[in-house]
């Protein structure tokens, strides 16, 4: 799983559960992988991105090197910033570990990079 | 015009996933069919529900390539590993995660380009349990217990430029589809269809009124 797809995740699906957002990560298993570079799709996906959540999800995998904590005014032009960027969307990815639920501590297993958000009939 | 191979895949790991089959290689026939269309919108993320054998993702994303992010969700465990390996076959980089179509995504969360090929048959609506085969087909009454579903979410899921494709079969009513979708201020087009063997198929594609 990449950070790109934790910052679209949430467990509000959960009965009770309001925001569910973010979660938290838990990696034992970080693999970086080596990802074609394509600034204009990078600089196109950044407003779409909480810049926040992808910084403290990549500190948290102790990968987060010089990426800045805020995004740069006039990113579009910043080609050095949108390498970091798309090294921390798309080329960190976590191969096995857990998302956890902020609200209810519910654990989603992620087993060959894919997270199992399924629920059981009684959580919805 | 823009042709679209199909990928390569081997399920013989994967004997719980949806083989592709007719209706997959119409939603390939269409999605070449209206290219143009798809290239015009400029999407960068494109996301595939039901993703099974993951050869309709892995096709877009070897026409896009490194101009979109692609996402696709299956409940079927086996499918979500079977869609990584035809990824990886075809040297393309797809996110997959097993949830019930897109019920963990966050709220503001949207995709320009959408495609599913659900399970259509109409059958019992018992027949709707589990994460196993049975649920690339069971569709419960008309056929549509899941599809419709899903399009209640659309509104909420898709870009106000972006477009959609599911497939219906004649069994699945589509007219009535199409009203419902029409008052939730959608536009639908059937860009494809075909008649097989016991099964009429079609593709619609939907977008927001603007
Ligand atoms: C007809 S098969 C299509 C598979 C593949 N996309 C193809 O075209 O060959 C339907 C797929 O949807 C999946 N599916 C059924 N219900 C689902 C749900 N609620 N959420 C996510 N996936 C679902 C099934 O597991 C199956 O893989």
């Amino acid at each position: 799983m990449k950070l790109l797809t934790h910052n679209m995740l949430t467990s509000k699906c959960i009965r009770g559960v309001n925001v569910g957002y973010p979660l938290s990560i838990n990696a034992s298993d970080v693999r970086v992988a080596d990802v074609d570079f394509n600034p204009d799709f990078i600089s196109r996906m950044i407003p779409k991105i909480d810049w926040p959540v992808l910084y403290n999800a990549v500190e948290r995998l102790g990968h987060v090197e010089d990426l800045p904590k805020e995004t740069p005014v006039n990113y579009e032009s910043n080609e050095d910033f949108l390498k970091k960027a798309h090294h921390a969307l798309l080329e960190v990815e976590i191969i096995h570990g857990e998302l956890v639920c902020p609200e209810s501590g519910r654990k989603f297993p992620i087993n060959n990079g894919i997270p199992n958000m399924l629920l059981n009939e009684d959580e919805i | 015009m823009t042709s679209l191979q199909t990928p390569l895949y081997n399920l013989s790991e994967f004997p719980l996933v949806y083989e592709p089959a007719e209706d997959t290689h119409l939603f390939l026939d269409a999605l070449e069919k209206d290219m143009d269309n798809l290239l015009q919108i400029k999407p960068v993320t494109i996301c595939e529900i039901g993703c099974g054998s993951g050869i309709l993702i892995t096709a877009l994303a070897s026409i896009f390539k490194n101009t979109c992010c692609y996402f696709c969700t299956d409940i079927n465990p086996q499918a979500c590993l079977a869609t990584k390996n035809t990824a990886l076959l075809n040297k393309a980089d797809i996110e997959c995660v097993q949830m019930d179509l897109t019920s963990c995504l966050k709220a503001q969360w949207r995709f320009d380009v959408i495609i599913f090929n659900p399970p259509y048959v109409v059958t019992e609506e018992n027949e709707i349990k589990g994460n196993g085969l049975n649920r690339a087909f069971a569709g419960g009454k008309k056929g549509r217990i899941i599809t419709d579903k899903f399009l209640k979410s659309l509104v909420n899921i898709l870009s106000d430029n972006g477009v959609c494709y599911v497939l219906f079969l004649k069994d699945n009513i589509l007219v009535e589809v199409e009203k419902i979708m029409q008052q939730n201020g959608f536009c639908s087009t059937v860009i494809m269809e075909r008649k097989i063997p016991g099964e009429h198929l079609y593709i619609c594609k939907f977008n927001k009124k603007h």
